[in-house]
């Protein structure tokens, strides 16, 4: 970690707009977190979550109606953008359509009244550390998107900024270009040893891409960690649901000791390990991924029948019908042979480690 | 901490630039309230206030008079001619060039010719039209040997002003037919329909609304065209404008010429409210052109293409032979007596009528900057900026150029022609005509390239330390500086050829080319007018070719800006 890497504190920021017509709206509720020096952290949420308000906000773009953003010791609550020391990666890109690569490049060294000599050395560096060298002449309407996405991250880490921000930079790239881009950004970060807030409403690009991410709806974090916590151990059925496929199998805890929980779920009796502490007699959603499911021709496990079966090479997909519930299971590697067909009657093995248990408000 | 309701749209940069804004709103509102509404609100308590009562007696009176409601019959029945026909040859025009699989060079021959049109002062297809077919006009006298043929009335007015305002129709028109894609033809066609059932049933319902909007904007130019009536219409077909003129010129009645003029506003409003309410929400254009723009259309047989393109061919000849003979008559002793070659008129402009050049060319380049500073100002705050009243601003800051000039002039003439402003007979209020009828195409376009300039452009500069003022000189600025000078462009062709409103602001002191142009047609001088008219299409045509050159090459790459002139 660089020594000058800063940490970034939100102390109960909120953001409240005035509509016209719908009376004040909270896009952000009074939002608690705290950014490590150098990490990388991801706001991923669906649109309107407030993602993007938080990162604006944290940017200076939007005064907070409420609450304290910190860069390291410092107050910036009330600190206009262009004094906060950021680079911003827009959506769109915003570079600047009158002017060559070079010039969008040089801009914030030129406004910071920098040397010629340091101009050149610094857009020259940050052409590099993009892959862009030797396109300095270009205007920016020649450049396909990916080098346009190249140039908006050259320019924001050409005055060294205290902090990146990024705005979903990469939604306007092709897949391909997408996965390659994210790699290239998540090294450089580490390279710069910047700290750095991305927001996107791409999961897999989040768990790619972050040191940690913070899950937001509906202007809050509802949990924040790891990718491998949020997608292991959701705190909520939101989380669960919202970060990658999730069966969400219902059980009554009929015992449960020493991190061995036995659950009933529809009359089988289903015992597994679990870091979470239930009581007896509860009703505990438990979460299970589709991977974590196996099927099989017959044994111990729900018996169901298979409704549909997806063929997609490395895996197949398929939709089980339990009782009442359908289960989406994925078949890994799937080999002829061992194919289940439509109609068939299978049995789902349940996993007996590694599964969240959720439990069940009893207002629902 | 507090919490700030209208924090939206306003970061915390905002300091320093809303002081400046508030400074910029002030003087703006300022000068709109003096120089659009106040002469307005002259206008209606002339007409309507008499020994400070109200009173419609004197609108009653005029509105009883047969020569007056002549006008307004005559004035309606040419617009709406002007406005049907003028349509229809501007969708010739750009169905032909759209749809017709042209040549680029015979396309761009075409848009240079019906360019042409567009910046020439008001007179020159009128004078052309006397050449051609007057008592003593070429084709009339020379060609086919009538004596004392007798031109003027409706139809050459009619004639005249539909060759001079189609253009409109077809500028309005073409990027419509453009924006649609041929494939929704090649799909009729492709389910058995033939080419003009395809044009009949899919394509001319996606141009109603174009063809509408087309529509109202010829019948607005021609309701408030002065010049052309003024020429060809002959004592016998008088129009509202040319009444209005007549009445104050020659009797002295600035309260009948003001009733006249507000007669105008009927259907102007007309138009301006039915352009607003009808046709601005009702666009169908599908922009789904991206293979179309490549694709080689095919919308039309092959003979239908040789009579589409004949039409055009010949029109378009139509222009040059006019152009062709105001050029010629410029340079003989006396059209239709002497047909020596001569230098003689182009002498007497640059001698007697040097003081109209002279004035004509400083009011244009005081106006220009002025103008084109104007807009951009407006334009900024209208399209960048919130603040109450903004609507408004946009409203009174094109009520100027939407009114008929003919009224626009009699509003001036009575608010300025008094102390504590008394304006009339200076170089000032033709300048103040000048930028606040004709900025609002600069205003216009401002808007349309701040609408294609994101918000993040600004942030992203603010990202990287510049501030407010910063930013606007180094990325706002540049990008619109086209604006400035589209605005600036206007303002001055307008300022070289228009004559509605100013007609009544000249003075003795101060005079314009078009003023004069007017003269020499009255005192049958016809080779000056036309030597006049030819410099006026030439200086024009320099200026607007450089100024537009300059344009392309200061627009940034990625932005959109429309040509001057149009």
């Amino acid at each position: 970690m660089a020594a000058n890497s800063l940490e970034i504190t939100l102390a109960g920021v909120s953001a409240v707009f005035h509509h016209k017509r719908r009376g004040d709206i909270t896009a952000v509720r009074d939002l608690d977190l705290s950014i490590k020096p150098g990490e990388f952290l991801t706001l991923l949420g669906a649109s309107g979550c407030g993602k993007t308000t938080t990162l604006r906000m944290i940017a200076g773009f939007q005064p907070p109606s409420s609450g304290q953003i910190r860069f390291g010791g410092e107050d910036v609550t009330h600190l206009a953008a262009n004094q906060r020391d950021i680079g911003f990666v827009f959506q769109n890109y915003a570079l600047f359509p009158h002017l060559s690569v070079f010039e969008n490049v040089a801009y914030g060294l030129r406004v910071k009244r920098r040397s010629r000599s340091e101009i050149e050395s610094s857009v020259a560096q940050g052409l590099r550390q993009v892959g862009l060298q030797g396109l300095g002449d270009r205007m920016i309407s020649e450049l396909s998107g990916g080098q346009q996405q190249r140039v908006a991250l050259a320019r924001a880490i050409a005055i060294k900024p205290r902090v990146l921000l990024f705005d979903e930079p990469l939604s306007n790239l092709d897949a391909q270009l997408r996965v390659q881009m994210r790699s290239e950004i998540a090294r450089l970060q580490k390279e710069l040893a910047i700290t750095t807030v991305y927001v996107t409403h791409d999961q897999e690009e989040a768990m790619a891409i972050s040191d940690r991410i913070a899950i937001m709806n509906e202007g809050q974090i509802v949990q924040i960690g790891k990718a491998e916590e949020l997608y292991q151990r959701p705190a909520s059925p939101f989380v669960a649901g919202f970060l990658g496929n999730t069966n969400m199998i219902r059980g009554r805890v009929l015992t449960m000791e020493a991190g061995r929980a036995t659950l009933d779920v529809a009359n089988y009796r289903w015992t597994l390990a679990t870091g979470v502490q239930v009581k007896i007699g509860e009703m505990c959603d438990a979460v299970v991924r589709p991977e974590a499911l196996v099927l099989t021709r017959d044994g111990d496990g729900l018996k169901g029948v298979v409704e549909s079966r997806v063929y997609l090479g490395a895996k197949a997909e398929y939709l089980v019908r339990v009782n009442d519930q359908v289960f989406q299971v994925v078949q890994w590697n799937p080999v002829a042979g061992e194919f289940f067909e439509v109609g068939q009657g299978v049995c789902v093995q349940l996993p007996t480690a590694g599964v969240q248990l959720l439990r069940v408000m009893e207002a629902d | 901490m507090t919490v700030s309701p209208g924090m939206v749209g306003m970061p915390a940069t905002a300091r320093p630039r809303r002081l400046m804004r508030t400074i910029g709103l002030s003087g703006i509102w300022l000068l709109l309230l003096l120089f659009i509404v106040y002469p307005l609100l002259m206008l209606l308590s002339r007409a309507f206030i008499d020994g400070g009562h109200l009173t419609f007696d004197a609108l009653f009176a005029t509105l009883k008079s047969p020569s007056s409601l002549r006008a307004l019959r005559n004035s309606l029945l040419l617009a709406l001619m002007v406005g049907v026909v003028g349509t229809f040859v501007g969708l010739l025009f750009a169905f032909t060039v759209d749809r017709a699989s042209l040549g680029a060079r015979t396309a761009r021959l075409i848009d240079a010719m019906t360019f042409l049109p567009l910046i020439s002062p008001p007179f020159t297809t009128s004078i052309a039209f006397v050449f051609s077919f007057g008592p003593r006009g070429l084709i009339t006298y020379d060609l086919l040997g009538l004596k004392n043929a007798q031109m003027y009335g409706l139809t050459s007015t009619f004639a005249a002003e539909t060759l001079t305002y189609f253009p409109i129709a077809y500028l309005a028109l073409r990027p419509m037919l453009a924006s649609i894609s041929s494939n929704f033809e090649e799909a009729s066609f492709s389910l058995g329909g033939s080419r003009w059932h395809a044009f009949r049933t899919v394509t001319l319902p996606l141009i109603i609304p174009a063809l509408a909007n087309a529509f109202l904007l010829l019948f607005g130019c021609s309701l408030a065209d002065f010049a052309t009536p003024l020429i060809l219409a002959g004592s016998d077909f008088s129009v509202l404008p040319t009444e209005a003129y007549l009445q104050i010129t020659g009797m002295f009645d600035l309260k009948s010429g003001a009733i006249l003029s507000l007669l105008l506003l009927i259907p102007a409003g007309l138009v301006f409210y039915a352009q607003e309410r009808f046709v601005a929400g009702r666009s169908y254009v599908t922009v789904t052109g991206k293979a179309a723009t490549a694709a080689k259309r095919n919308s039309v047989s092959s003979s239908a293409r040789i009579l589409l393109l004949m039409f055009c061919i010949l029109t378009v000849a139509l222009i040059l032979y006019f152009y062709a003979l105001l050029f010629y008559a410029s340079i003989v002793l006396g059209f239709g007596a002497n047909y020596t070659l001569t230098l003689e008129h182009y002498r007497v402009i640059f001698s007697e009528g040097l003081p109209a050049i002279k004035d004509t060319l400083f009011v244009a380049a005081i106006g220009m900057p002025l103008g084109g500073l104007y807009a951009i100002l407006v334009g900024y705050l209208v399209g960048r900026t919130k603040f109450v009243g903004r609507r408004a601003m946009e409203l009174i800051s094109m009520l100027n150029y939407a009114l008929p000039g003919t009224i626009v002039g009699i509003a001036y003439l009575l608010a300025f022609n008094d102390k504590p402003l008394a304006l009339t007979g200076t170089a000032t209020i033709l300048i103040a005509c000048y930028v606040f009828r004709y900025s609002p195409t600069g205003i216009r376009t401002t808007i349309a390239l701040l609408q294609q300039i994101d918000k993040s452009m600004e942030e992203a500069s603010a990202s990287l330390g510049a501030n407010s003022l910063v930013t606007f000189r180094r990325v706002m600025l540049p990008l619109i500086l086209p604006a400035f000078f589209a605005g600036l462009g206007v303002v001055f062709i307008r300022s070289m050829t228009a004559i509605s409103a100013t007609i009544f602001l000249v003075s003795i002191n101060w005079s314009l080319i078009t003023v004069k142009i007017l003269e020499n047609m009255t005192e049958v001088a016809l080779g000056p007018a036309a030597a006049f008219s030819v410099f006026v299409i030439v200086v024009v045509l320099v200026v607007t070719s450089l100024l537009n050159a300059a344009l392309r090459r200061m627009t940034a790459p990625s932005l959109r800006v429309s040509r001057i002139g149009t």
